[in-house]
C-alpha cells in the first residue's frame, strides 16, 4: 500500500492497522531493541511491581509507528522524525489498533498523526515527519 | 526554572534543593558519551525487522531503520549508566527524595539521516529540564526531560528528548 507523498492531502486517513499484543511480540521486540528490562520479559517481576503483566517497551511503541507510516507511505520515503506521547500500557491478549491522518504537507514534507490504541486506551499518540 | 511550587505539593526547600540540583547537573552539558557496543550491522538489524514484521528491502540493503538509532548505544543486559549520565543523577537525586516511581511520558526522535552497515555511533546525554511538581494522576511528581545526541564521527545523525514523570506513587506521601 504505496502512497506517493506528492498527491497526500490534509485529512487523508491511513488505513486502519490491527496487530494482536502477544507474549512473543512483547519479549521478541524488547530483546529486539536491547531493552533487557524485566518488566518486558518477566511477568513475576512485572506483576511484583504492580502491573498486569509485562508490557510493550518504549522503542517498539516508537518503531510500531514507524512501520505503521513506512508501510502506508512506502519503503522509499525518509523518515524524520518520530515524537510519541505515551498513554494507557500495552499489555499481552490486547491488540493494537492503529490510525493516522496527515495533518500537514509542507514542502515535500507530511506530517502523520498517529495513534495505536489498546483496550484501555490509547497506548501511543504520535506525530511522524516523513519526506519524500 | 519554574515558578515557585504550591506549598502544599512539595515543601519549598526540598523544591529548592531539587531545582538547585538540577541546575548542576544540566551543566555538566552533553555528559556521559558512549561508544555503541557494535557498529551498524546486519543481524542486530535482521533481529528487528523480525520481531517488528518489517519487510522494507531498504533494511537488508545497508541501510538501518531510522528508530533503531537509539537501540545500538542500549546499555545491554546488565549494563548500568554511569554515575555521570545526567539523567540517572537527576533520577537519583529525586528518588533519594522520595520520587521513587517513574513512568515514561514522552519520547521525541529526530534522524538527521538513515545510518548505514559499518558505522560505529556514539552518543551523550543531557539533562533538558526539571519541571514540577505537578499534581497527576499517578501522584505528585516531577517531568524530568534529557536529550542524548547520536553521532558517526563528528556528525550528528540523530537526537531525542526522552521525558519521564518522576513520583511519589499514590497513598505513600507519609513516607517520603
Amino acid at each position: 500500500m504505496s502512497t506517493a507523498l506528492t498527491t497526500l492531502t490534509v485529512g487523508d486517513r491511513l488505513p486502519e492497522w490491527s496487530l494482536p499484543i502477544t507474549p512473543t511480540l512483547v519479549v521478541s521486540t524488547a530483546i529486539a531493541t536491547r531493552d533487557f528490562q524485566d518488566v518486558h520479559h518477566d511477568r513475576d517481576i512485572a506483576q511484583a511491581a504492580g502491573s498486569k503483566d509485562i508490557f510493550v517497551n518504549i522503542l517498539t511503541s516508537t518503531a510500531l509507528c514507524e512501520r505503521y507510516v513506512t508501510d502506508w507511505a512506502g519503503p522509499d520515503v525518509q523518515i524524520r522524525g518520530i515524537a510519541i506521547r505515551l498513554g494507557a500500557p500495552a499489555y499481552p491478549y490486547d491488540t493494537f489498533t492503529f490510525t493516522g491522518e496527515v495533518t500537514a504537507v509542507d514542502d515535500g514534507v507530511a506530517t502523520i498523526k498517529v495513534v495505536g490504541a489498546v483496550s484501555l486506551g490509547d497506548h501511543v499518540i504520535g506525530t511522524v515527519t516523513v519526506a519524500a | 526554572m519554574s515558578a515557585a511550587p504550591a506549598p502544599e505539593l512539595v515543601p519549598a526547600d526540598l523544591h529548592a534543593h531539587l531545582m538547585s540540583e538540577a541546575e548542576r547537573i544540566q551543566g555538566w552539558g552533553e555528559a556521559a558519551e558512549r561508544t555503541a557496543r557494535d557498529e551498524v550491522n546486519q543481524p542486530t538489524i535482521n533481529n528487528w525487522l523480525e520481531a517488528m514484521g518489517v519487510d522494507n528491502p531498504r533494511f537488508t540493503a545497508g541501510e538501518a531503520p531510522p528508530s533503531m538509532a537509539q537501540v545500538w548505544t542500549m546499555y545491554g543486559l546488565g549494563g548500568k549508566p554511569s554515575e555521570k549520565d545526567p539523567l540517572h543523577a537527576m533520577m537519583r537525586v529525586l528518588t533519594d527524595a522520595g520520587f521513587t516511581a517513574v513512568l515514561g511520558t514522552n519520547c521525541e526522535q529526530s534522524y538527521d539521516r538513515y545510518l548505514t552497515v559499518g558505522e560505529r555511533v556514539r552518543v551523550t546525554t543531557a539533562l533538558d529540564s526539571v519541571v514540577g511538581p505537578k499534581a497527576t494522576g499517578m501522584g505528585v511528581g516531577y517531568f524530568v526531560t534529557s536529550r542524548n545526541t547520536w553521532y558517526v564521527g563528528e556528525e550528528r545523525v540523530a537526537t531525542m528528548l526522552f521525558r519521564v514523570l518522576k513520583f511519589i506513587p499514590r497513598g505513600k506521601e507519609a513516607q517520603s
